[in-house]
């Protein structure tokens, strides 16, 4: 078996960065751009004593889903837990800027061949937001890749992949929450606040950090399924979140616009009603929210694996 | 003559308690309310009583000794505390209010700190250290409670209760209490009608409160298998290879920790590769490890009797009962006493991590500021000296064992195993390998009369660290354990100390082994060795029968 | 508050040389470290930096790296760590991953 195929195999949540950024893309496709020989460390670290590392915690590169130019942005976790600070933030910002103008020369040299050949960007999230030893730089890299993102719109797909062990938090939610579709598994979380800011600020009665198994069903990848914030739960090996994507590249751009879940006036109206409807349940629990949309026994949802879940969870608005 | 000799004093002290408490029980039955449990204390304990609050590293009886703190300590004070462990901060707080006085336990856990402030501070007078045997020893010696104050899952009006997969430390305490003409007062979770099982009998039973919320328990023994790391399997596989297949390792106890873990999770991988399945690994005294579930799942354990149980693991163990020690009603009964002896006369090998080691071998898990206590570990990080039976792998390891002759001229005896796995640096870098004991420092700080080892060198038989195996028992005099000490002891400062021809010796006689040694191949040493490698997976073996606490889920 | 840097120099008896231009491994987890061994004509020397917030360990990572020189008798490259905390355990294992990693 090659490394590429053994990689497939691998769990997504317990793989390093790169090794997603590697599988997610054909065999053999990959190219690092910016990677850890270039040695673009975080000027600022250093100055805290901080350790450095030579890829700032991003991997960046390019690869193909069958004629699709694919260009991946992976967040290590591990590594400050994937905190965003100025050269990572940059890196993030010139991969976005790539896949402009790739799609704009495919657009001027060849546009017949644009739904074939169209760029897909792959972001796969690690990261509780902005990196607070270098907050400003930190902030204004959130700003620049949301801009970015809009610059895509109708244009290259941009694909949040969400399977990692600390999930996507902070400012990056809101980062995620800008992408045109969001898969995720069911060991990942998306979520703005994270669960110990939450307790801390409104106290444990209200949300208790320590209890793993509410911050699952609250911010968790089943949750986000049932709730249309992300688009595909897939299984947790590289293989699997790689299909998903080969998937979403073969997709119209009009198809890829109707799995957006905000930006839109009819995104905002499907939003609208979920506010009223989460007024009338009132949930004290993410589970009251699952029975209001015609799950009757949540419980056995959560401990249900991959398989029987797709099979039995009914969804509030499932998206294209 | 002078008057009649009275030879019931305690029987008729207790009946005149207790009648102070009568008024507070409902008619005809043992049960009294939560908000009555402070007076029904305040009835039955009086100053300079020996009082035993259940509490071990597991269940605690969290309700009544947040109770016992609201006595008014000019009325109840000079308690003696007499307890198997002290992890809750109410346990403390009665000495800081002055309430208690004196303590003897046999582990503190995180509240370490917090005894050794009591010590220096004056409001705590320590009466010993134990281990747990040791200390249930003394409960039937000098140290009988006068009252116990313990916790149960269900009560009926008798006061009959119901222990369970929990039973734990409560048959053994209300034996030597309630035989000894004390009083038993029990917080239970639930008051039933009729009992699942009767764990402990009414007659023994003085008063039952269905406490608040549940009693405190703590999951001291899940380690989520996320959390192994790579140099954790390397020492796995030297342990599998070097340590369980050499002698041929049966029956064991497993110490708390990720290398452990590590070492129950490559049993059916590495395990089976080596074809070691029925030849180690049988027969276990161990908590309900969640750890263990793929190798019991995979047929490689006979039995495993339980100290206590393990938050999660009740429905797994009673779907097994193959393996676990079940009750005629289906669910498993753990109970510390007659582990702790399993563990003291009956295993082949101890294996477990600990803090410190020091150059000749003695470890210890004390450190500055901290009395930690000692738990069980060194009952079974002992050979008993009373065990008269043998088996091939506690025959070997004694055959090997030359310096026993020293003593014993021709006469054979065999030898335990106990083996400190041990990475030579913690976190943040911490040695684990110091010239002298922090248990030295604390001796003197805390006014201790010898500083608390946990396991002495001269019952180490093996030191496995990422450098390697010391087999110390095959070495002849004390310099030439030292020497194989600094060779497993890698960067340490007492490791820098090794010369390099006295550890090439030391390979030649066998007695200090590299992995290459060994024939462990590093670069295997990964995670996909792991038979789960996450509480998810484990979940999956247990075919869903093993329910997780929440702060282990992640989904 | 700065970061510690530690320079080595090496001289193999019987240099080998890197079969490609660099390779990377490892993520500065805590407790954990990253290494770049790259060609570099050093007239059959090799040489090592290391970075890393941790002080006091200069003859540890000293001892570290000589025995790893000493195994795989690498000539002409540069060995760059950028280290959090990682034991010579971890240190010793990165090191010989990495070589791994180019075989693989």
């Amino acid at each position: 078996m090659s490394k590429w195929q053994t990689l497939q195999t691998r769990s997504f949540l317990e793989s390093t960065a790169r090794q997603r950024a590697q599988g997610l893309v054909d065999e053999g496709s990959f190219t690092e751009l910016v990677g850890p020989t270039e040695r673009f460390i975080s000027p600022h670290l250093p100055e805290l004593g901080e350790a450095v590392e030579f890829d700032d915690g991003v991997v960046t590169g390019i690869g193909l889903l069958g004629k699709h130019p694919a260009i991946v942005i992976s967040q290590e976790g591990r590594f400050i837990g994937g905190a965003v600070g100025e050269v990572g933030g940059a890196k993030m910002v010139g991969a976005l800027k790539l896949a402009q103008s790739i799609y704009e020369k495919l657009q001027a040299e060849n546009p017949a061949e644009v739904q074939a050949r169209r760029p897909i960007v792959l972001i796969s999230f690690e990261t509780g937001g902005v990196r607070l030893h270098e907050a400003n730089a930190g902030l204004l890299a959130h700003a620049e890749v949301m801009d970015q993102i809009q610059n895509l719109r109708h244009k290259v797909p941009v694909v949040s992949v969400v399977g990692s062990k600390i999930g996507c938090f902070g400012g990056m939610g809101f980062v995620a929450a800008a992408t045109d579709v969001i898969v995720m598994s069911e060991f990942s979380r998306i979520g703005l606040t994270g669960p110990e800011v939450i307790e801390q600020e409104m106290g444990r009665a209200e949300f208790d950090a320590s209890d793993r198994a509410l911050v699952f069903r609250t911010t968790g990848g089943k949750h986000k399924y049932i709730m249309g914030d992300c688009n595909y739960l897939v299984p947790d090996s590289i293989a699997a979140f790689r299909q998903q994507a080969i998937a979403i590249a073969a997709l119209p751009m009009d198809a890829i616009e109707n799995l957006r879940r905000i930006g839109s006036r009819s995104a905002i109206e499907r939003q609208m009603q979920l506010v009223a409807m989460a007024a009338e349940v009132s949930p004290t629990d993410a589970k009251d929210m699952w029975k209001a949309i015609g799950n009757e026994n949540p419980q056995q949802l959560i401990d249900a694996n991959y398989t029987d879940f797709m099979a039995q969870a009914k969804r509030l608005t499932p998206a294209a | 003559m002078s008057e009649q000799k009275v030879w019931n004093k305690t029987q008729r002290d207790t009946q005149e308690r207790m009648s102070h408490a009568s008024q507070y029980f409902k008619p005809g039955t043992k049960v009294f309310e939560a908000k009555d449990a402070v007076a029904i204390l305040e009835a039955v304990i009086r100053s300079g009583d020996r009082v035993n609050i259940e509490g071990n590293n597991q269940k605690q009886a969290d309700f009544l000794s947040d109770c016992l703190c609201k006595l008014d300590p000019a009325r109840v004070n000079k308690l003696h505390m007499v307890q198997s462990s002290v992890p809750l901060a109410s346990h403390l707080q009665a000495f800081e209010l002055g309430i208690a006085e004196k303590l003897d336990f046999a582990y503190a856990g995180p509240q370490g700190g917090a005894v050794a402030k009591a010590i220096a501070s004056g409001k705590l007078k320590l009466g010993a250290i134990h281990t747990y045997l040791e200390l249930f020893a003394r409960y039937f010696m000098d140290l009988t409670p006068r009252v116990s104050l313990i916790c149960a899952y269900e009560a009926d009006k008798d006061g009959n209760l119901y222990t369970g997969f929990n039973t734990e430390d409560t048959p053994l305490i209300t034996e030597a209490t309630k035989f000894k003409g004390g009083i038993v007062i029990a917080q239970v979770n639930k008051i039933v009608d009729k009992v699942q099982r009767v764990d402990i009998p009414g007659e023994w039973v003085d008063g039952v409160v269905q406490s608040p919320k549940p009693f405190f328990i703590e999951p001291l023994f899940t380690r989520d298998p996320a959390l192994i790391t790579d140099t954790h399997i390397l020492m796995a596989m030297m342990a599998l290879k070097g340590i369980y297949a050499e002698y041929g390792i049966k029956r064991l106890n497993h110490g708390i920790g990720f290398n452990t873990s590590a070492i129950e999770l490559i049993l059916p991988t590495y395990g089976e590769e080596l074809g070691l399945k029925g030849k180690i690994c049988t027969n276990f005294a161990l908590n309900p490890h969640p750890t263990l579930i793929p190798a019991i799942e995979s047929g490689w354990v006979e039995s495993i009797h339980c100290f206590g149980g393990e938050l999660g693991m009740a429905e797994y163990a009673a779907a097994r009962p193959d393996i676990f020690f079940i009750g005629p009603d289906g669910s498993m009964r753990s109970n510390r006493a007659y582990s702790q002896t399993a563990g003291h006369y009956a295993i082949d090998m101890f294996i477990g991590g600990t803090l410190q080691i020091d150059k000749y071998g003695n470890s210890s898990t004390a450190t500055a500021g901290r009395v930690a206590g000692f738990g069980g570990a060194p009952n079974m990080g002992c050979d008993a000296h009373g065990r008269r039976h043998s088996t091939p792998a506690w025959m070997k390891c004694g055959n090997e064992f030359t310096d026993q002759q020293n003593f014993l001229g021709d006469v054979p005896r065999g030898k335990r195993l106990v083996v400190q796995m041990q990475e030579t640096f913690q976190e943040k870098l911490v040695p684990s390998f110091v010239e002298k004991l922090d248990a030295w420092k604390l001796a003197e700080q805390a006014e201790l009369d010898l500083p608390p080892v946990m396991v002495y060198s001269d019952d180490i038989t093996h030191i496995l660290t990422e450098e390697g195996i010391a087999y110390l028992h095959r070495c002849k005099g004390l310099d030439q354990r030292m020497a194989a000490i600094r060779a497993v002891a890698g960067y340490t400062s007492i490791g820098l100390q090794a010369k390099p021809e006295e550890t090439r010796a030391l390979r030649e006689a066998g007695i200090f082994k590299t992995p290459e040694d060994l024939g462990v191949d590093r670069s295997r040493a990964n995670r996909s060795l792991l038979a789960a490698k996450s509480i998810k997976e484990l979940v999956d073996w247990s075919g869903g029968l093993y329910n997780p606490p929440a702060r282990f889920r992640n989904w | 508050m700065a970061l510690t840097q530690l320079k080595y120099e090496f001289s193999p008896a019987t240099p080998r040389a890197l079969p490609v231009p660099a390779v990377h491994f490892g993520v500065v987890g805590s407790g954990d470290m990253e290494v770049i061994i790259e060609n570099k004509d050093l007239g059959g020397k090799a040489v090592a930096t290391v970075v890393t917030p941790v002080t006091g360990f200069d003859h540890v990572w000293e001892m570290v790296l000589r025995r790893f020189m000493d195994e795989c008798q690498l000539g002409n490259v540069a060995i760059s760590i950028n280290d959090n905390n990682a034991t010579p355990v971890v240190v010793s294992l990165r090191l010989r991953q990495a070589l791994l990693e180019i075989e693989g």
